[in-house]
């Protein structure tokens, strides 16, 4: 398809008039790029500074103590948040995959249209709203705040983001090695779970990344369904602890000792996130480059 | 060419598995305890408690001196807020809930079942707290003058209502700049029911409850939002909890009591205040306004609620010596972070509250050496 | 997608043919269920939503949505949204207005930039700020940059753009503490990189024949972006910015922590204010079930659903119709929206 090209009546020579506003545009997007990122550098240096001076044995093998004991810790959040995001990988990834599966491999009619429309309007929705239909939902009917209640919460917002980017990998499966596949008499499903499937291995990893990447840092969901609890907790079916829930409670508390520990577990939180989407882009990379 | 036949998703399946087996498999217990006498047998277990804001400080520092009696009594408490605590207790999600303010009769017709014990655990007090250049602490106040401060009819700290009660103290020419609570607290409600009784025309204004709509002034977000509110400002006042305020380092006023002396809030005044309370608690059950000398007036406590009939013999168990212990030996622990324990005859009747604990019809009794 | 079936020689026996077929059909049922799945539980979250927010409805009708008395106090109860639904559209309004112009602008940069040298890790850098959890925005805003803002840019804005007649009452200074004006600078942060993300994608697509074009009658980059690509591009960065809006509309921890919860509708940016995912998070577990108070935040949770939802559809519709009119690819376009959402 041909674009037209607009009507300019452009001289031939370019006037200076024309060449300062040219000027002025580079300098412009220039400047939008600086000040893009002057908020993270910002954020990145206040996080790590604050929360390197946080960061000590006591803060992951500690417990919570009250403000004014020393050597307190969130050791029980850490547990927590990977019981937690824990269960919501066991829930989300399959139902993910299976989905996107199904939109990649059978998804060309209404249903398949129906089911991608909903995963982006799950994708857009507040994490909040996620938090208080779970509570509705689970807590409510079982009687308590848990884990498990949270790790439910959060595969409401990552069972989406699993489908989606798992359609998107498989689609760039070429067709040739699902014929292939099938040409040596293998069934359907053997073709996509054997080489499908595995050849888009690491865009899947990536998908799994970035929704783990999402979950880990949801407070949100977490603040209605978990509860928090100051002590480590084994059973998701009683209230958990998790660390962007205690870092949120300790950032509003009044006591110094508590907004320190707060850092400490922001920086575990930012760290957590970086080396996963940092991982996740490197493994799209490579797979990109192996599709070629 | 061999493993993709596990493919990858496996591989993750496993690992994300192998993760939560792990978090569940950790039952290392929680921080060092030291020494004590633990009660020979009784380890107890874990339980979940929520509401009152206030009361957090003393329920964790209790939580932990338990942890030395019954090393399994992992007490979980959770400030949510009065509010919460109730609603969690009418949920049944957790094992006590904790409100500043008696329940009130549509909640207690709220809850699934009528069979609750309420007792107080401490004594607290809400205060008057400023930062007013060259005012010191000790400024008189009376309750009418403090309620149309925070109507907003007294707008400037040299006014005549203010300045009759404090001959002598040079009150600056400058406005009053008021701070209150913006999220939900049984301070709040402390407070505003106090100004509700000293003041008609805030009772028909605005009334009181955790949050209410405040004519004037900023809301911050709990104590420390206050008194920061406050010290930033200059000409600045607000209502604090006493625990907090003693640190917070600014102006505390001496509040007009019911006899017409003023009275300092001290754990002393606070103590006195806590005399009139009797049980059974009923939704207006409050110590403000105390008859007894020296009584500080907006003097508050703090209730927990739990279910008489327990189902589960450990949770009960370890509720009832808990309970027990933080009525008797916790007592003395209340002063050093600045709340007021309970009269003692008082907090013998609470004892007997305990008692109506059971489990399936059987009387739970303490474990001996809580006692 | 072609189906190509095995060749007569290595049809197998008849049983195994039916096996084979039984566990096609199996799988692909399996699938299908499970992505009805996903239909089903947006069903039910609306369900639910609406089932506990009813009471609320009932008792308030209408008159929830205008009116601007927020009062739990029992005895009193009165529940009107028009506080949070202000402050919710104010801080969204603030934060498009910072980050369109910086978004479009480094996305522009990051097309244009011919050396990978910079554009690759700027653009992973852009797609950090994505990443990082809305809490340790939270925590950065409360202790860094409301401080900084209640020390310098409000007090020196009040006395300056504060004394203009008429507008300056928006930028008059009331007091340290969370504000609206910082929550919408916070918001601005967070939704720069999805505006960045799908920008880029969408101006990306525009022919290079638009581009080579323009450059051969001699126009400079400024004329051919502005003249070339912008106009084509427009529904699509329109689409962007409702990508980026449905964020911030939906931003609730970060806004929480320094927006100041203030339910009074002042005129000042610089007064505390309240969006709807704020309240929600700090009263829905303190509101009790006895009176209506819950209940109204479950409806103020459906509103929020029911306007994601709205404004998802149009976004993705403009989005989706400027890639198809310039022939570019739909999918991998997004895909960056998609990444982009799955990190924030």
């Amino acid at each position: 398809m041909s674009a037209t090209v607009p009507a300019i009546e452009v001289p031939r020579t370019i006037s200076s008039q024309r060449r300062t506003k040219d000027r002025i545009f580079s300098i412009a997007l220039w400047a939008s790029v600086v000040i893009a990122l002057i908020p993270l550098l910002l954020i990145v240096y206040r996080v790590v500074r604050l929360g390197l001076a946080a960061v000590s044995v006591s803060l992951f093998a500690h417990t919570a103590l009250p403000a004014n004991m020393a050597g307190g810790g969130m050791k029980q959040a850490f547990l927590g948040t990977a019981m937690i995001v824990g269960i919501a990988i066991v829930i989300s990834v399959p139902l993910g995959v299976l989905t996107g599966i199904y939109l990649s491999e059978y998804g060309s009619g209404r249903i398949a249209s129906v089911v991608r429309f909903t995963a982006e309007i799950l994708l857009s929705i507040p994490s909040i709203v996620a938090g208080a239909f779970i509570w509705a939902l689970v807590v409510v009917a079982l009687g308590s705040f848990s884990g498990f209640a949270a790790g439910v919460a959060l595969t409401v917002i990552m069972w989406p983001i699993m489908a989606r980017a798992t359609e998107e990998v498989l689609r760039l499966v070429p067709t040739e090695l699902r014929e292939g596949g099938l040409a040596l008499g293998y069934p359907r499903w053997r073709v996509i779970m054997r080489v499908v499937l595995p050849t888009a291995g690491a865009g899947v990893l990536t998908a799994i990344m970035l929704a783990v990447a999402r979950g880990l840092g949801e407070t949100a969901p977490v603040l209605l369904t978990a509860l928090g609890n100051d002590f480590v907790n084994t059973n998701p079916m009683k209230p958990t602890d998790a660390v962007p829930l205690r870092v949120y409670n300790y950032v509003q508390s009044a006591y110094p000792a508590w907004r320190a520990l707060a850092w400490g577990g922001a920086l575990m939180l930012l760290l957590g996130v970086l080396v996963l989407s940092v991982t996740a882009r490197m493994l799209s990379i490579r797979q990109q480059r192996r599709m070629r | 060419m061999r493993i993709h036949r596990l493919g990858r998703p496996a591989v993750i399946a496993a690992a994300a598995l192998t993760l939560v087996a792990v978090a569940c498999s950790n039952t290392s217990s929680t921080t060092s305890t030291s020494g004590g006498t633990t009660t020979g047998g009784f380890q107890g277990t874990a339980l979940n408690g929520a509401g009152s804001t206030f009361a957090q400080p003393l329920y964790q520092l209790w939580s932990q001196s338990f942890l030395q009696k019954e090393p399994g009594a992992q007490i979980n408490y959770q400030a949510i807020g009065s509010g919460g605590g109730i609603e969690q207790f009418t949920a049944q999600t957790v094992d006590f809930g904790a409100t500043d303010v008696p329940l009130q009769s549509d909640e207690i017709s709220n809850l699934p079942n009528q069979n609750y014990i309420e007792f107080p655990t401490a004594l607290g007090a809400v205060v008057f707290a400023y930062n007013v250049q060259g005012v010191d602490s000790g400024l008189k106040l009376d309750g009418k003058t403090i309620s149309d401060i925070f109507l907003g009819n007294i707008t400037k700290w040299n006014d005549q209502a203010i300045a009759s009660q404090n001959p002598g103290v040079n009150l600056p020419d400058e406005p009053i700049q008021t701070v209150h609570r913006s999220d939900e607290s049984g301070t709040t409600a402390v407070w505003t029911g106090w100004l509700s009784a000293e003041s008609p025309e805030w009772a028909s204004k605005v009334g009181a409850d955790k949050a209410v709509q405040w004519p004037v002034g900023t809301g911050a977000s709990g104590n420390d939002g206050v008194a920061a509110g406050i010290s930033q400002t200059e000409g600045g006042a607000g209502y604090l909890s006493y625990d907090f305020a003693k640190t917070a380092g600014l102006g505390i006023a001496d509040i007009q009591a019911p006899d017409g002396s003023y009275v300092a809030p001290s754990i002393e005044s606070i103590s006195k205040a806590g005399g009139g309370l009797k049980f059974p608690i009923q939704s207006d059950t409050t110590i403000i306004n105390s008859s007894a000398k020296g009584a500080y007036p907006v003097a508050s406590t703090t209730y927990v609620l739990i279910y008489t009939d327990q189902t589960d013999q450990a949770k009960a168990q370890t509720l009832v010596d808990f309970w027990t212990w933080a009525l008797t030996d916790g007592q003395s622990q209340t002063e050093q972070i600045n709340y007021s324990p309970l009269p003692s005859a008082f907090a013998k009747d609470a004892l007997k509250e305990l008692a109506k604990i059971n489990v399936n019809g059987t009387p739970v009794s303490p474990t001996s050496s809580t006692g | 997608m072609a189906t190509i079936d095995a060749p007569p020689e290595a049809a197998p026996a008849t049983p195994l043919r039916r096996r084979r077929r039984f566990g096609d059909r199996a799988f692909r049922w399996t699938t299908l269920v499970v992505s009805v799945g996903l239909v089903v539980m947006l069903a039910l979250l609306l369900w639910v939503l609406a089932d506990g927010g009813w009471r609320a409805i009932r008792e308030f009708g209408l008159h929830f949505i205008i009116g601007r008395d927020w009062n739990p106090v029992a005895g009193r109860e009165t529940y009107g949204a028009l506080p949070f639904i202000f402050g919710t559209v104010v801080t969204s309004l603030i934060a498009m207005v910072i980050a369109m112009p910086i978004g479009v602008g480094v996305a522009l940069f990051l097309n244009e930039s011919g050396s990978s040298w910079i554009k690759n890790p700027l653009a992973v850098l852009v797609d950090l700020l994505a990443a990082i959890p809305s809490v340790v925005y939270g925590i950065w805003g409360l202790f860094v940059l409301v401080p900084l803002f209640d020390r310098t840019v409000q007090p020196w804005m009040s006395a300056s753009i504060g004394k203009v007649p008429i507008i300056g009452g928006l930028f008059t200074f009331d007091g340290p503490g969370g504000d609206i004006f910082t929550a919408g600078v916070i918001l601005a942060i967070m939704i720069l990189p999805i505006v960045t993300a799908v920008t880029r994608e969408v101006v990306s697509v525009v022919s290079t024949e638009t581009r080579e074009g323009a450059m051969a009658l001699g126009a400079t980059r400024y004329e051919t972006i502005r003249l070339g690509v912008l106009p084509t591009a427009r529904p699509g960065i329109i689409g962007a910015g409702m990508l980026g809006l449905g964020r911030a509309l939906g931003e609730t921890i970060a806004v929480a922590l320094v927006i100041g919860n203030s339910t009074r509708i002042t005129a000042s940016l610089f007064n505390p204010g309240y969006t709807i995912p704020a309240v929600i998070a700090n009263e829905f577990r303190e509101a009790t079930s006895a009176g209506v108070h819950r209940s109204a935040l479950l409806f103020l949770a459906l509103l929020l659903v029911l306007i994601a939802l709205g404004m998802a559809t149009v976004s993705r519709l403009l989005v989706r119709r400027t890639t198809r009119l310039l022939g570019g690819d739909v999918a991998a376009q997004e895909e960056a929206a998609t990444s982009t959402l799955g990190m924030a």
